[in-house]
């Protein structure tokens, strides 16, 4: 190989060359060579020094300078190779072949130490070689007065191609696992410093307190404590200044053996994982405290210090009061007043601080929102972890993680058959009031709200609860819990800041945060209310929300009128405070015209109470006779009458029932003076609405229960006769069979009436139970306030809005099969426009184009219609 | 023996509704003709609609209420039976008081129906009264089909052919083209 290079370079050389001056030459490049190898090999004597400066003086003087360094260069890396690299992977081979486990390797400190040393001290060696080389160099340039190039350059030159072999010789044999080494490495170091420092925090906490309990006793001698604590956290410095060398010497070497990316990587995944444990560690799954301060005082504590101890002992931390200042952090306001001993940051140390923080953000966004659910769930005590996770969001910008992942967790944890729906209305709630503390715009609670909207559509109790949640709230219903009072109090809350947001409507903030999220963001989905301009929708109202889950908010009034027409209907007294309070409130939001029928009912209520202390006064007093005859009867004054206007009503069920001939005749008595005062207005009895309370006396006491006027009816047939077949009995009451065998349970599990199979199966016999059981409704106390509205689908005594639903729906139903008939296909649009154009009579067409669809979709399960193509034919 | 020591209370009654006016929109001195109209065929729209009467339809063509389309399914025990029939008929401005036109749109082998389809029927023209409504006058164009006038016809072949009613069922069964569903 020398032979070739040698004819290669230097052809013009050897032209001019005698046979014995290259005899010589040859002669001296063997010995060169011999010599160099002598050196590398540690065989040095003094003599041989001086031989190698010789051999490379002359030839050099032949002009074959780079040979010799190329040469010089060859032997040094196969020397490298053999005595440093080899044996420097050589240390390493427990861990690489996996006979011992990194992680339990308290050796690997020290084997790592001393691979290094030795690795170094080869390298070292091998420095002084080539510095001799270059002295030599230099010398023979000097003597030959050539000062062309600069010593300096020259030299550099050689170093830093010498450092390029040392590394690329380290690079092309370095086995997998070293990276992982090195990153154990640092991780132990790193929690080695970590508790170090922790305890000095909480050395210094206590010390403190301490301090400030002796300040009190003797604030003069302040002074003096200071010191100490000074002295402390000198102490604290220097043990950590020591761990810090030992690892600043460590980076430094592995640098120098070309390293450099790789061991930041190590201790920067090291500092990472350090910071994610602890960011897991501080967090945890509590929610009722903020830990972001904690967070970012430990990235002050640990990993900052270690890397500006690290880069300190690097010398990269440069540059006092440079620019670099301007690159505060944008977190930590008064950057220097962290930093204990350190008066200005470097630009390196500013952007680690940077990526530490960035990182520990994401990692505690990561961690919320993998929660979030949980966190919702105990909203109003989980506002601290809220409030950490905005500022996370604000700063890492990825609402859209948030978005996936609580979607997805909501679709899996709570829009499940098991959740109920009241459940499901709680969680939306706070949900929505969760989110706008994120996200004051609303974008994403759309977004995220729209599963949770789409399913409660589906279920048929919704808007029933809604109106619960929306009412109940006032009467301080303990079963409907805090659901119930959240909605009543978002309710006054809106009445009262209804001024106070309208005027911080503030365009220029808020309109720009808008646009910078809708950048960001997807397009609304398409079912997003067009109705609901961006002006509303900016303004996140819970119950604006709540109304969106139905669609109009028509729907939620109706279901309200019906609820509030079951509760009037079913009270005995006129006190109705807490529903005017409810309907002002609900008249502030969804105004005046659409809550009216509402309020007519209430002022029903009101006149209905004038009226009838009115009908009574003028009662005239019953003459002596009369009297007696109607002593054991009832008079007018047990009788209290509720008048309703029935335009404004929801339809009310009638069911015939006979009552008893005595309060027949009061209920006449008291239409008669009703039409005297009123005249023309007559009453028309709705017989079976209504409450009675009625007193039974068994031989051993009496029993106190409020029943409708039908169950009131049964008992009383009981008075004359105790036993009755259900046949008599129906007719005597005047309702059907059926109908009494159903409401007579009511008795009979009071214990009052016992059920006995007759002569037809169909036929039963209820008798009067005398006081034998009595002792079971004994049990209950004296009275037993029995409310059975509603108990069972059939008591109701209002159509409910299901029931006027279906029948809407089934005018639908003949409307679309008409047309059908007629018109052969027609596609979905074109049955909706024709709804609305000629389905005008009561109740008008009101349904939007989804609901009409799914209507359609079922009567197609029905086999009545059939889709093909998007259109809707006949099934024939 | 239980006793019964009560009252009733509260019980319910409706106030005759005598209170505030219904809500109706007074139209115009000049417009109360066509709304008129409009109502009154809504109206036998609805009726029509609820009535479910088997073999007879009707519904308003999508933005006109003056026009309809009607369908009419032959009777049973008639020589229709099995067939349907496409109408059209269109409501005169005045309607109630002038007939609407009734026509067939599908072609009917009828001694009371020309080839175009027109029919003649007593009621549509000159024994046409208000009483009448769109539902009156599809069955009385479905009883037609089964009882025809073949003293004065409009299709004399039919008319003609009327007395063998198995030759007459093969002529429908030959003309019958069914509706483009």
């Amino acid at each position: 190989m020398e032979s070739i290079s040698l004819s290669d370079c230097n052809l013009g050389a050897l032209d001019s060359l005698s046979s014995d001056s290259i005899e010589e030459i040859l002669e001296s490049w063997s010995c060169f060579c011999s010599t160099t190898d002598a050196i590398l090999n540690g065989n040095v004597e003094v003599d041989v020094e001086d031989e190698f400066v010789s051999y490379v003086h002359f030839l050099c003087n032949h002009g074959l300078r780079s040979l010799v360094e190329d040469q010089f260069f060859q032997s040094l890396e196969v020397t490298f190779e053999t005595r440093g690299v080899s044996r420097f992977w050589h240390h390493f081979d427990a861990y690489i072949n996996g006979s011992m486990l990194m992680n339990e390797a308290s050796g690997l400190e020290e084997v790592l130490y001393k691979a290094l040393e030795e690795l170094s001290l080869v390298k070292r060696c091998q420095e002084r070689t080539l510095l001799m080389l270059v002295h030599s160099l230099e010398s023979h340039r000097d003597s030959t007065l050539d000062k062309k190039h600069t010593s300096d350059a020259e030299r550099v030159y050689l170093l830093s191609k010498y450092k390029l072999m040392v590394s690329s010789v380290l690079m092309a044999s370095i086995p997998r696992q070293f990276p992982a080494i090195l990153n154990q490495y640092f991780k132990r170091r790193l929690e080695e410093l970590s508790t170090l420092m922790d305890g000095g925090c909480q050395e210094e906490l206590h010390d403190k307190e301490n301090m400030d309990l002796d300040e009190k006793r003797k604030s003069f001698s302040g002074v003096g404590e200071m010191d100490i604590d000074e002295h402390h956290n000198r102490k604290k410095l220097s043990e950590n200044s020591l761990l810090v060398k030992n690892i600043g010497k460590v980076v430094q070497d592995l640098r120098s053996f070309g390293f450099t990316s790789m061991t930041e990587d190590a201790y920067a995944s090291a500092i990472f994982l350090l910071l994610k444990d602890k960011v897991q560690d501080l967090a945890g799954d509590d929610y009722r405290s903020s830990v972001l301060d904690s967070i970012k005082l430990w990235i002050q504590a640990v990993p900052f210090q270690f890397l500006h101890a690290l880069l300190t002992y690097l010398g990269d931390s440069v540059c006092p009061g440079s620019p670099s200042y301007g690159l505060k952090s944008p977190l930590a306001s008064h950057p220097s007043s962290f930093y204990p001993g350190v008066d200005t940051p470097s630009e390196g140390l500013i952007r680690w601080k940077l990526r530490l923080e960035y990182f520990a953000y994401e990692t505690l966004q990561d961690l919320r929102i993998a929660k979030l659910f949980d966190i919702i769930v105990d909203y109003p005590d989980s506002s601290p972890a809220i409030e950490d996770l905005k500022q996370c969001l604000d700063y890492t910008g990825q609402h859209s993680k948030l978005v996936d992942s609580f979607i997805s967790a909501l679709k899996y944890r709570l829009l499940t058959a098991g959740a109920s729906t009241n459940d499901i209305l709680h969680q939306y709630v706070s949900t929505i009031k969760a989110l706008r503390t994120i996200d004051p715009a609303g974008i994403f609670l759309e977004a995220v709200g729209e599963p949770i909207r789409e399913y409660l559509r589906g279920r048929k109790d919704t808007i029933k609860c809604i109106v619960t949640m929306l009412t109940d709230g006032s009467g301080g219903n303990a079963s409907s819990g805090n659901a119930g009072d959240s909605l009543l109090e978002e309710l006054n809350r809106d009445e009262e800041n209804q001024d106070i947001i309208d005027l911080n409507d503030d365009f220029n903030t808020d309109d720009k945060q808008a646009w910078l999220n809708a950048q960001r963001w997807e397009p609304d989905p398409v079912e997003a209310d067009p109705l609901k301009g961006s002006m509303s929708r900016r303004k996140v109202d819970v119950l604006g929300m709540i109304v969106g889950i139905i669609g109009s908010k028509d729907q939620l009034v109706n279901e309200y009128r019906v609820m509030l027409a079951e509760k009037l209907l079913n009270k005995s007294d006129y006190d109705i405070d807490s529903e005017i309070r409810t309907l002002e409130l609900l008249k502030i939001h969804f105004g005046e015209s659409s809550m009216q029928k509402c309020e007519i009912m209430l002022n029903d209520l009101i006149d209905s109470k004038r009226t009838n202390s009115n009908i009574k006064k003028t009662l005239p007093k019953p003459s002596q006779a009369e009297g007696e005859a109607r002593k054991s009867e009832f008079s007018l004054d047990a009788l209290a009458a509720t008048i309703i206007s029935a335009n404004f009503w929801p339809p009310i069920q009638d069911e015939p029932v006979n009552l008893p001939g005595s309060v027949d005749t009061l209920l006449s008595d008291y239409a008669k003076r009703f039409h005297e005062i009123k005249t023309p207005r007559k009453l028309l009895w709705k017989k079976n609405l209504g409450v009675v309370k009625l007193e039974l006396q068994f031989e051993d006491k009496a029993v106190q229960f409020s029943v409708t006027p039908l169950l009131a009816s049964i008992i009383m047939q009981f008075q004359d006769q105790t036993r009755w077949t259900s046949k008599d009995l129906a007719a005597a009451v005047g309702v059907p069979i059926d109908i009494l065998n159903r409401r007579i349970n009511f008795w009979i599990s009071k214990g009052v009436l016992a059920e006995s199979a007759g002569q037809d199966t169909n036929d039963h016999i209820f008798s009067l139970m005398e006081g034998a059981d009595s002792n079971r409704t004994g049990t209950h106390g004296g009275s037993n306030d029995e409310h059975l509205m509603g108990d069972e689908e059939g008591d109701r005594s209002l159509a409910s809005v299901e029931d006027q639903l279906l029948k809407e729906m089934t005018i639908y139903e003949k409307f679309i099969l008409g047309m059908l008939t007629n018109f052969g296909s027609m596609a979905l649009d074109r049955i909706h426009n024709t709804l609305k154009m000629f389905c005008v009579a009561d109740p008008s067409y009101d349904k939007s184009l989804q609901q009409l669809q799914s209507f359609l979709a079922g009567l197609v399960s029905e086999e009545k219609l059939e889709l093909r193509d998007g259109m809707y034919v006949l099934k024939k | 023996m239980a006793a019964m020591n009560g009252g009733y209370s509260d019980n319910t009654p409706a106030a005759d509704p005598a209170g505030p006016p219904a809500k109706q929109n007074v139209a115009p001195a000049k417009t109360v003709d066509t709304q008129s109209v409009l109502k009154r065929l809504q109206s036998e729209l609805m009726s029509l609609m609820m009535s479910g009467d088997p073999g007879i339809s009707a519904f308003p063509e999508e933005d006109n209420i003056f026009n309809w389309k009607g369908t009419i399914h032959g009777s049973k025990e008639t020589v229709f039976e099995g067939t349907e029939y496409k109408l059209s008929l269109s409501f005169p401005a005045d309607y109630p008081f002038k007939p609407p036109k009734v026509k067939f749109e599908t072609g009917c082998f009828h001694p009371n129906v020309d080839v175009f389809g027109n029919i003649c029927l007593d009621i549509l023209q000159d024994k046409w009264s208000s009483a009448y409504d769109v539902r009156t006058i599809l069955l009385s164009i479905q009883s037609l089909l089964g009882e025809p006038n073949t003293s004065s016809p409009l299709n004399t072949q039919a008319a003609a052919l009327w007395s063998n009613q198995e030759e007459y069922r093969k002529m429908v069964e030959k003309l019958y083209n069914k509706p483009a569903a």
